[in-house]
């Protein structure tokens, strides 16, 4: 069974309010479908706008699609219990694009990294630390990065950092909205490079969403190009056909 | 350009000289305030008619008044009376509001919209007319008045902290918070609230500015402290009788609010430009 199956899902920005006119067609996904195995990697291709962060959103159960069914390891998610919903949370994590705004300024390192363990796992100071740490090492970060906050950080570091918070609850899949954009050739290549050293370790699926093709090519096992909303899942590489 | 430079780097350094000034002078007050008992020179309320109504000298600093009580003496202790009031008050206001506020515009929907509608009945009023029929209801007295400005101000607070829950909510390191399995509670008070510290701060020295005025207003008609109570509101009313004989007795209480309020403005205004944001909570126009 596939790890995610995601059929005919709809999600449209309609304007609310009483005297705001409805938005043109267009904004949003439609009738998208496509299907996940477990430990595999979905490379999502589009431009800017075609809406794969929003397909990003409701596939980490942030928003509601209007019609269609997203299935999760036999479960379907919008219209699950409880129960079922807390460990979809857990076992759908999540790298942003920008690293720095997706870190509580406030927060140290350890704080940030150890806030998925917190809310699940119950553990003495000295256990998360050396957890935090061990994960920190895992994304190619020292111990000594735990007291330092975001500021203090580069842009690789911090997405770093943004990943061992992803994968500190050993996630079934991460959606990994353009986590490498905002960065240089050589540090996007590293932080890829990890990214799929991780997969084999921990086994997660990843659903990998950019507009840049030759990072798709080098990173995803299948490629669906997203054009304004509708999607379709191609067999080969070649984006050009 | 460069000069141009420099007259800003000036500024600021003047700016931050001012606020320096201002900051020490209120913690001077705030400091005389605590101490009272041991420098005022006299009992504030001892009344002696063989005293009254003395010009300053070595034994009064600033005279007596008409029943012969020691005015710098009050002075002292009122700094207690308006000043810790007022904090008291702000400090219930901003936990009301921080309350209210994050529960509305975090939850959102039609918790929201009720609480708005709410806080647009009370906004409708000017806020001292409301905090005036609420005593009327209630009676004269300091805790009738406390709870009445309490319950008039914690509204301006509820839309301002709400306004900045709606506006943080959007940002990403919330989003990534839920999706780590964050509860609301938690994210409201690990991720929003200490980031919305430095606006509620500079509306909080604001508040505080304000709130001394509505006190001392509140007790110069009679509906908030109470006669032998050495207040500044209240001692303003007390001296208007001698306003042609013996201005002093309403002036020096007059310039302590005055100073107070405007210190507080200052600050509130340094403390504002410093962090990049402008005073953010007008509060409509009153009649103090
Ligand atoms: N909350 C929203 N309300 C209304 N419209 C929205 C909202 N979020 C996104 N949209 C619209 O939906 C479309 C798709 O947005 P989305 O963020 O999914 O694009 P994207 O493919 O991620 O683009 P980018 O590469 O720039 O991140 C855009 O046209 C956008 O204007
Ligand atoms: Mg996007």
């Amino acid at each position: 069974m596939s790890l995610l199956i995601a059929d005919e899902i709809t999600k449209t920005y309609s304007a609310t309010g009483w005297f705001r006119k409805q938005t043109p067609e267009g904004k949003g996904v439609r009738e998208i479908s496509f299907t996940l195995e477990e430990g595999s990697c979905l490379g999502i291709l589009g431009e800017s706008g075609a809406g794969k962060s929003t397909l990003g959103r409701i596939v980490l159960g942030l928003l509601p699609p209007d019609s269609g069914t997203l299935t999760f390891r036999g479960i379907d998610l919008y219209r699950s219990g409880r129960s079922e919903r807390k460990q979809w949370r857990r076992d759908i994590q999540v790298v942003f694009q920008d690293s720095y705004s997706a870190m509580n300024p406030r927060m140290t390192v350890q704080d940030i990294v150890a806030e998925p363990l917190r809310n699940y796992e119950r553990k003495s100071s000295k256990e998360e630390r050396s957890a935090v740490a061990e994960l920190l090492e895992l994304v190619g970060l020292g111990a000594d990065d735990m007291t330092k906050r975001p500021k203090q950080m580069s842009g690789g570091q911090l997405q770093r950092v943004n990943i061992a918070r992803a994968i500190a609850l050993k996630p079934k899949l991460i959606v990994l909205d353009e986590p490498v954009s905002s960065m240089d050739m050589i540090i996007q290549k590293q932080i890829l490079d990890h990214l799929k050293e991780l997969k084999e370790k921990i086994g997660t699926a990843y659903l990998f969403i950019s507009h840049d093709i030759s990072a798709v090519q080098y990173f995803a096992d299948r490629v669906a190009i997203l054009d304004r909303g509708t999607l379709e899942v191609r067999e080969s590489f070649d984006p050009f056909t | 350009m460069k000069d141009r430079h420099k007259a800003f780097a000036n500024l600021l350094v003047r700016r931050r000289w001012m606020l320096y000034l201002s900051l020490s002078v209120l913690l001077a007050v705030v400091v005389c305030g605590i101490f009272a008992p041991y420098l005022a020179p006299h009992d504030p309320s001892f009344v002696d008619f063989s005293h009254k109504l003395e010009s300053p000298s070595w034994d009064y600093p600033l005279g007596t008044d008409q029943l012969g009580r020691c005015l710098f003496s009050r002075l002292l202790y009122g700094t207690r009376v308006s000043l810790g009031l007022a904090l008291l008050i702000v400090v219930a206001c901003l936990l009301s509001g921080l309350l209210i506020g994050c529960l509305s515009g975090y939850s959102g929907g039609w918790i929201d919209h009720a609480v708005m509608r709410v806080c647009d009945a009370v906004l409708a009023f000017p806020s001292l007319i409301l905090a005036i029929s609420l005593i009327a209801v209630w009676g004269a007295g300091w805790k009738q008045m406390a709870i009445a400005l309490v319950i008039v101000q914690t509204v301006y607070y509820a839309r301002f902290v709400r306004g900045l829950v709606i506006n943080l909510k959007q940002q990403t390191y919330v989003t990534a918070a839920r999706v780590c399995g964050t509860n609301p509670v938690r994210i409201l008070m690990r991720h929003i609230v200490p980031n919305m510290l430095p606006p509620l701060l500079v509306v909080v020295t604001l508040e505080i500015g304000w709130v001394i005025m509505d006190i001392s207003a509140l007790s110069f008609i009679g509906l908030g402290i109470q006669a032998p109570t050495a207040e500044w509101g209240a001692m303003i009313n007390e001296g208007k009788s001698f306003i042609r004989s013996h201005p002093r007795l309403m002036i020096a209480p007059g310039a302590m609010i005055f100073v107070m309020v405007a210190l507080l403005n200052l600050v509130s205004d340094a403390f504002g430009e410093n962090k990049g944001f402008g005073s953010p909570l007008r509060r409509k126009s009153k009649s103090t």
